[in-house]
């Protein structure tokens, strides 16, 4: 009886193929953009994180905290304790702690005979290419002996490279830097590795110098701008974290004058950024999905209107009231899946096409197809049986004399 | 086998009344062969679709083989229209997607019988009603006389014991309404109750009993 049934929806689905079409295409392309939305922006989250990871993990951030009410000015009592024995000090008595690598920064002009060229000056430790995972791509980053003896080298980024040396070596070369009308200058030793731009701005526009050069010269100062410190491990970051909070704060009488934050706190807050936009997406995606529903009733409202006057054969030849609503329930099912099955192809076709021109990696989860594919049922089911309901209640008499 | 009292019909269409039936009482025993005739508008076929169960009186009481059909549930009248009553319709309200084999096995699919069984008892039925050669037809493939055929072996599916027609040679010609008379008559002979609807008086003839209406009433009840 079932089954009988059911060969008269699938029977009826198919003596009318262009409704049956149209009435499909809204849950295809509601389904297929949910799967779409979802696989592109899993994809693109999984190469955002990937992209995170690859700073390291492991990486501490230590910076002077800004003093409340002082106008935005960098508070006294933090910043003079940032000291390079501070970092030494942090990586001697941290037991979490690998190493630490002090930088500073400061914009100036970078001048070579006629070329000239904004760029950010970065002071900072041997160590800084080990911790970055970034080398240089043509002769060396200096060492702890230039750290040590505060020699006037200078490694360079390749953009700066382009605009400094357009058709000469650069290697071996002296470039001057100007930075509050005092000038200094430096001997080419190394050019670093094109990275691309990412997450923690363009590197390829900076220059490198050993923090030493950097206070003496440059900053004339006796403090850096920060640390930053690399746990033996991933795992250890968070007790690595705890340490240095703690020696910091003997060190730092007023509690919140400095930041510190691990990577894997930075990754946690995009990816909570990412997820609430995939969310977005998501609901955007399932209005889609709802909006095919509701082409699903109106055929299906049609089709009962157009076969009244079969409804009331059937009843007059003995179909209850539950044949007729089983059968046009049938005919939503039919439908729904059918075309959820469809939109799941669609989906994982357009999401994997993009996948490829965005260079993220293809994902597509079991979870999200079930769950798009349930709800087309779902759906269809909801949208089908209002007017299933409606047909099923005819009066035998009224349904006949129909015109 | 059918016992009426008072049966009465009011249609409300907004502000206007129609009164179709005004008080009809009767008894037909099994094996009867009745026609019902009367002008255009008189009832008749409201009175055919309340005895068919495809709709119900306002008021009265009707009773077919010893139940009370005014109290029974929509459930029950479905399964009366399936296997106690046969209707054949004026216009014969063949289903047009479905093979002439087919349209007699609807009645059977909702009686719950098997395929197997389905399309034998249909195949005979069609045999019987002289159409064995035509059951992988459509019904657009066929005449007018042979698509009442097929009603008429859809309407017999079930063997119900009461068959109802409407005007069931309203829109055959003299000879094929003869034809399909004749099979009325065959089946009567065979035990089956009809009850028939016509203008026409040869067609009347077929029967041994006439009830005449005239504006919702019975104006006369005849045996001939
Ligand atoms: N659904 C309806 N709504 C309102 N009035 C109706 C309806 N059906 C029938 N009537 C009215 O009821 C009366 C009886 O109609 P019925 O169809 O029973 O007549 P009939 O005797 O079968 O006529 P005919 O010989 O033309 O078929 C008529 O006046 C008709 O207009
Ligand atoms: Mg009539």
């Amino acid at each position: 009886m079932i089954f009988e049934t059911f060969k008269i929806a699938i029977q009826s689905l198919f003596a009318n193929k262009l409704r049956t079409l149209l009435s499909m295409l809204g849950i295809i392309i509601g389904v297929a953009a949910v799967i779409a939305v979802v696989s592109i922006a899993s994809g693109s989250q999984a190469q955002i994180t990937s992209q995170i990871s690859d700073l390291g993990s492991n990486l501490i951030n230590i910076s002077p905290g800004i003093s409340s009410g002082a106008g935005g000015q960098i508070s006294r009592t933090s910043a003079d304790i940032f000291t390079l024995d501070l970092g030494k000090h942090i990586e001697e008595n941290s037991p979490n702690v690998k190493r630490v690598v002090p930088t500073s920064s400061a914009n100036g002009l970078l001048i070579k005979s006629n070329n000239n060229y904004r760029a950010t000056i970065v002071g900072t430790e041997a160590d800084y290419q080990v911790i970055n995972k970034y080398y240089p791509a043509k002769g060396i980053f200096f060492s702890h002996y230039d750290v040590d003896n505060s020699t006037e080298v200078i490694v360079l980024g390749t953009d700066l490279v382009e605009e400094l040396f357009p058709d000469s070596e650069p290697l071996g070369q002296s470039v001057k830097f100007n930075i509050n009308s005092s000038t200094q200058v430096f001997r080419v030793i190394g050019v670093m590795e094109d990275k691309a731009r990412g997450l923690i701005g363009d590197l390829n526009s900076q220059a490198y110098i050993p923090i030493t050069t950097f206070m003496n010269k440059v900053s004339n100062s006796n403090y850096v701008s920060n640390f930053v410190a690399q746990a033996v491990s991933s795992e250890n970051a968070t007790m690595a974290l705890y340490e240095i909070e703690y020696l910091l704060d003997r060190y730092i009488s007023e509690e919140d004058e400095y930041n510190i934050f691990s990577q894997d706190q930075l990754l946690d807050t995009i990816n909570s950024v990412t997820n609430t936009l995939k969310l977005m997406l998501i609901g955007i995606a399932g209005i889609s999905l709802l909006v095919g529903g509701i082409g699903i009733m109106n055929i299906m409202l049609v089709s009962v209107t157009e076969r009244t006057r079969e409804i009331g054969i059937r009843k007059a030849l003995g179909a209850k009231k539950s044949n007729i609503l089983f059968q046009f329930i049938m005919e939503a099912l039919a439908l729904s899946s059918v075309g959820g099955i469809i939109g799941i192809f669609l989906g994982g076709l357009a999401s994997y096409s993009i996948s490829q021109i965005g260079g993220w990696p293809f994902v597509m989860s079991t979870l999200t197809v079930l769950i798009a594919f349930t709800f087309s049922l779902f759906v269809g089911m909801f949208f089908g049986i209002y007017p299933a309901y409606r047909a099923s209640k005819l009066n035998p008499v009224d349904a006949l004399s129909y015109e | 086998m059918i016992n009426i009292k008072d049966i009465a019909k009011t249609y409300q269409n907004g502000e206007i009344e129609v009164q179709a039936l005004k008080g009809v009482s009767f008894e037909i025993e099994e094996g009867e062969m009745v026609s019902i005739m009367g002008p255009s508008g008189s009832g008749k076929s409201t009175l055919m679709n309340i005895l068919g169960c495809l709709d119900t009186a306002t008021s009265g009481y009707y009773s077919l083989n010893d139940q009370d059909i005014s109290q029974a549930s929509e459930k029950e009248l479905a399964y009366i229209r399936n296997k106690e009553v046969g209707f054949v319709f004026q216009q014969f309200n063949l289903l047009g997607r479905k093979t002439v084999l087919s349209n007699v096995e609807v009645p059977l699919i909702y009686s719950g019988a098997k395929k197997k069984k389905r399309i034998k008892r249909a195949e005979d039925l069609l045999v019987k009603v002289g159409l064995g050669h035509r059951m992988k037809h459509y019904p657009n493939e066929i005449s007018g006389g042979q698509k009442q055929r097929v009603a008429i072996a859809r309407a017999l599916a079930n063997n119900p014991s009461l068959v109802l027609a409407d005007e069931p040679t309203g829109n055959l010609d003299t000879n094929t309404g003869e034809e399909i008379m004749d099979l009325f008559q065959q089946l009567n002979d065979q035990g089956h109750t009809i009850i028939l609807v016509t203008h026409e008086h040869n067609i009347a003839a077929y029967a041994e009993r006439t009830i005449e209406l005239i504006d919702g009433r019975i104006q006369r009840d005849v045996v001939a």
